[in-house]
């Protein structure tokens, strides 16, 4: 099964690579671009701000209403979200999410302001051969302000990039899906 | 023009389906293949740059021994989003004895060459990502001056018209893909000088047609891997006997896919077939030109 869990993926990989392993002695090895960590991504779209940790878990009822509000599945059980504070004042949210691109997840951080507008996006992580254009700022800058999901549309609202689609479809739908979670579980948390 | 009416018809039976197959599939196609046989729609994005090396290992003809390689190293560029061209070198190795096919397997033989090349340009209508189906069709030359089947001289020019469609489920970790492809093919057959002349050989150009369907699921099931299941099947008629053969493959695959590199392999067995059957033939499938199965290899690297 698809899941975060990424301690059992690299079990089933390394058994995997094993069997196989004699099929990829051409490889070049795939290897993470990871751009930020989470540290410097709650920096670079909270500046100078304090984390509180306010991690949700999910049960199914409840990843069924995400999924009835943004027509996106949530994969995940628990949803990594912190609370952003400056000099003690909440100031928004931070939320690290993962979506699926061609052969890995794409993992992002998303900010939404005190009124659950999105503040900004960073690419954390892409691995993907081709695609790395969503990381480009003024694709990501077509988020800010968003705050409905009904508002956010692939190749409407939210253009593609040629080239990009999937990985530009899967953020935008994990945006929607992120906003459907503070629509419905963050509002009556500050 | 050839005119098959001076053709014996036997000899046009035996002759005119030799010169199908000179690709690795008549669904041939470049880009990441998840599946063994069966393409994908996505387009190579502009500007990119995609090498490949793929191998078909085609081994059991029910009788004798026969082993088969055919390989490709290919080469592709992405022109636009839409649109890709590629080139490519064909080769075989053909390793058989203890089996005489007329118009087929004329004598005992072991060859590798590097022997043929195939150009070809893919153009997206619908992105898959984008469109939600995508669809794209492909067109490819082939010319080779091996016959894949006995590894002895023959000039073959095939064109290939190929349509791809393909369909994310679960936001891309579920693919779904179809093939159909139909092929021309004008071939001729060099003379064997030491030749038993008990054993058919025609020398005459000979025309035939080919149509391939194919389908497949593709599960990404962990970071990097998927595995997936296809079917394939082909048939190919000429004018004398309409229908001259028909085979049905099925078989999984396992895919690998990283940022630079990516790889599938895929074993296809034959179960079902029909048409033309040789002498003495064990199976009622069909093993004149086709196998009882399928190892196919292919390699990926894009810069």
């Amino acid at each position: 099964m698809f899941s975060p869990n990424f301690s059992k993926y690299n079990r089933h990989a390394n058994a995997s690579l094993a069997l196989l392993a004699p099929l990829f002695v051409l490889s070049a090895p795939a290897y993470a671009e990871q751009y930020l960590s989470v540290a410097q991504a709650q920096q670079v779209l909270f500046t100078g701000a304090s984390f509180e940790a306010h991690f949700l878990t999910l049960n199914e009822q409840q990843r069924e209403q995400i999924k009835a509000i943004s027509n996106v599945r949530q994969r995940w059980a628990e949803q990594q979200i912190w609370k952003a504070f400056e000099q003690d004042k909440f100031v928004g949210w931070f939320i690290i999410d993962k979506v699926i691109g061609k052969h890995e997840f794409i993992t992002y951080a998303t900010a939404l302001n005190a009124d659950g507008q999105v503040q900004g996006i960073e690419i954390m992580d892409y691995r993907e051969s081709y695609g790395s254009e969503v990381r480009l700022a003024p694709w990501r800058a077509q988020f800010h302000g968003k705050q409905k999901v009904q508002n956010v549309k692939f190749n409407d609202t939210i253009s593609n990039i040629s080239g990009a689609t999937l990985s530009c479809r899967n953020v935008t739908n994990g945006v929607k899906r992120l906003l459907a979670i503070h629509q419905l579980f963050l509002v009556t948390a500050v | 023009m050839l005119n098959h009416n001076y053709l014996p018809r036997k000899i046009t039976c035996t002759s005119l389906t030799l010169a199908l197959l000179m690709g690795l599939s008549p669904l041939a196609n470049a880009g990441e293949s998840l599946l063994g046989v069966t393409k994908g729609a996505e387009p190579l994005p502009k500007g990119a740059k995609e090498l490949y090396q793929k191998f078909n290992c085609r081994a059991d003809k029910g009788s004798g021994d026969y082993h088969a390689l055919d390989f490709a190293t290919e080469f592709e560029y992405g022109i636009s989003h839409r649109f890709a061209a590629s080139i490519a070198l064909l080769g075989h190795h053909v390793k058989t004895s203890g089996l005489i096919i007329d118009g087929y397997i004329p004598e005992e033989n072991q060859r590798t060459a590097l022997s043929g090349i195939e150009l070809g340009v893919q153009y997206a209508f619908l992105t898959p990502a984008l469109d939600d189906i995508g669809l794209a069709t492909s067109f490819n030359l082939e010319y080779d001056t091996v016959d894949k089947h006995s590894g002895q001289n023959k000039d073959t020019l095939s064109a290939t018209l190929g349509l791809q469609l393909q369909k994310y489920f679960l936001d891309g970790q579920l693919v779904w893909l179809a093939n159909a492809g139909l092929e021309t093919t004008h071939a001729t057959r060099q003379p064997i000088a030491s030749l038993d002349p008990t054993v058919e050989w025609p020398t005459f150009a000979e025309m035939e047609i080919g149509l391939a369907l194919a389908s497949g699921l593709s599960y990404r099931y962990t970071t990097n891997w998927s595995v997936g299941f296809e079917g394939l099947y082909e048939e190919e008629y000429e004018t004398e006997v309409g229908q001259e053969r028909w085979s049905l493959f099925a078989g999984p695959s396992i895919h690998y896919g990283g940022k630079t590199f990516w790889s599938t392999l895929s074993y296809l067995t034959q179960v079902n077939g029909g048409g033309e059957r040789y002498d003495g033939q064990p199976s009622n499938k069909h093993l004149i030109e086709k196998t009882h199965s399928e190892l196919r290899l292919m390699l990926g690297y894009n810069f």
